[in-house]
């Protein structure tokens, strides 16, 4: 029986270690599968319009980041005319990831992400809609790293903003908003 | 009518400099010397008092660079808010040859690491060295996967005596805003500790604040060089030394194995100043 302790030991150790891991995102689930091809199916749309613009190099000149963020979005904003809320974030995708967001609000990490939502300095700004732009002068709040890890990963095209208690999907060179979450952060 | 004023207010700061600090560094032969800003973009005249201290003191300390901790451009974001936040108050430091690296703050606009004054070279976290020392500018708006695994492979990599990280949010701070972001300091912490990095700098919080070093890391606070958050700081047995009622700059210059740093206010007046020294 003795000889059994440390593999015991070992073993509820590892259990109780990976208890601790947040629950990442499956890639190979079929909701984040097609969350991950909804997204590509934006970048592709993004790529599109960039290659119609040319892509800005870094510049001396606010204006030309300035003309190009607004040259680009308006583009982007005339290829999705009729796009709607939901777009990305449809009611399956919604759900898995109200589970994932869950898990890291209120899992063993809860305490500490809450805490870096409010050091990050909350926005409190409801009037973003999905085609509309991140508004320009409203600070980013920053989304914590926890609950970052555990969402799915995302094209460097887009990332995930925390504003208030909504997630949106912004898309980073035009500034724009793709798709939005309400109430997603609790 | 207002950017007039401006100018002239910077102008006149320029000229009728408060007091003329007395250096407390050594001035070594091919030593790395370098500035420290942060929360600097508000474009109002305190901003302009001290940028104009900086420039005052880089006639005496000639450093070669400035690092920005976030906040860079506060508010708008049009061309003449770049002038009016960035462009006008460092124009004497700008004009001397002075580069600014800047890290994204929560007021900053992605975009910016564009914008090519500010050296990111369009990415949103870069590195890039300097004698012996090694900086990573890091985006704590949003630290993902891809921004970790980069931070640790080019952690590993490097060679620098000195892997100094610099970036927004606070991993510590005594002040009453914001308080440290803990959720950042659990992820990036143990990858600071594995690979040696020595000092941390951040701003966010509109104080000056130095914290005891915590396993062998020095942690910088420095987020009033343009914003004040007049008596903020709620002293711990953390704080080695803290300075919150006036704005500030940092100076540092590593020579070898020391890293000489000090710490001036809008008026000229040194908070804080003092060496750390290579334990490895």
């Amino acid at each position: 029986m003795k000889r059994l302790k440390w593999p015991i030991l070992v073993l509820s150790g590892a259990i109780a270690a990976l208890a601790q891991q947040p629950q990442q995102a499956n890639p190979d689930s079929p909701v984040v599968k097609d969350f991950s091809r909804r997204v590509a199916d934006y970048v592709k749309l993004h790529k599109t319009a960039v290659s119609e613009i040319h892509r800005l190099k870094p510049t001396n000149s606010p204006a030309a980041i300035a003309h190009y963020e607004h040259q680009l979005a308006q583009r982007i904003r005339a290829a999705r005319r009729d796009v709607v809320q939901g777009n990305v974030f449809t009611p399956a995708i919604e759900e898995e990831f109200r589970r994932l967001i869950g898990i890291a609000m209120q899992g063993p990490d809860a305490a500490r992400i809450r805490e870096s939502l409010r050091s990050a300095a909350p926005v409190q700004f409801r009037a973003i809609r999905v085609n509309g732009d991140y508004p320009a002068g409203l600070p980013l709040e920053s989304t914590p790293p926890s609950l970052l890890l555990n969402l799915p990963k995302l094209p460097p095209e887009v990332d995930f903003r925390v504003v208030g208690h909504d997630l949106a999907l912004r898309d980073v060179d035009a500034n724009l908003i793709v798709d939005l979450m309400a109430n997603a952060i609790r | 009518m207002r950017r007039a004023i401006l100018l002239l207010f910077a102008i006149l700061a320029s000229l009728v400099s408060a007091e003329t600090p007395e250096l407390r560094l050594p001035l070594k032969a091919n030593s790395v010397r370098f500035a420290v800003i942060g929360d600097s973009g508000t474009g109002e005249p305190a901003q302009y008092e001290t940028a104009a201290e900086m420039a005052a003191v880089h006639d005496r300390f000639p450093f070669e660079f400035a690092i920005m901790l976030g906040d860079n451009i506060y508010g708008g974001k049009s061309p003449a808010d770049f002038k009016r936040k960035f462009e006008d108050p460092y124009k004497p430091l700008l004009d001397a040859g002075v580069k600014f690296f800047a890290s994204l703050g929560n007021h900053d606009q992605t975009n910016e690491r564009l914008y090519k004054p500010f050296n990111m070279d369009g990415k949103r976290y870069y590195n890039f060295k300097r004698g012996n020392a090694e900086f990573f500018a890091l985006d704590s708006n949003y630290m993902d996967r891809e921004q970790l695994d980069w931070l640790q492979s080019q952690l590993s990599g490097s060679r620098a005596a000195w892997k100094i990280c610099y970036f927004h949010h606070p991993l510590y701070s005594d002040a009453r805003a914001h308080g440290p972001d803990y959720d950042l300091r659990k992820l990036l912490e143990p990858v600071f500790q594995a690979h040696g990095v020595t000092v941390v700098f951040a701003g966010h919080e509109h104080v000056y604040e130095r914290l005891q070093p915590r396993n062998g890391i020095s942690y910088f606070v420095l987020g009033n060089s343009g914003q004040l958050r007049y008596h903020d700081l709620r002293p711990s047995a953390e704080m080695a030394e803290g300075f919150d009622t006036d704005r500030t700059f940092g100076l540092v210059e590593i020579a070898a194995s020391q890293f000489y740093f000090q710490v001036i206010s809008r008026t000229g007046e040194t908070v804080d100043s003092g060496v750390l020294e290579l334990t490895q």
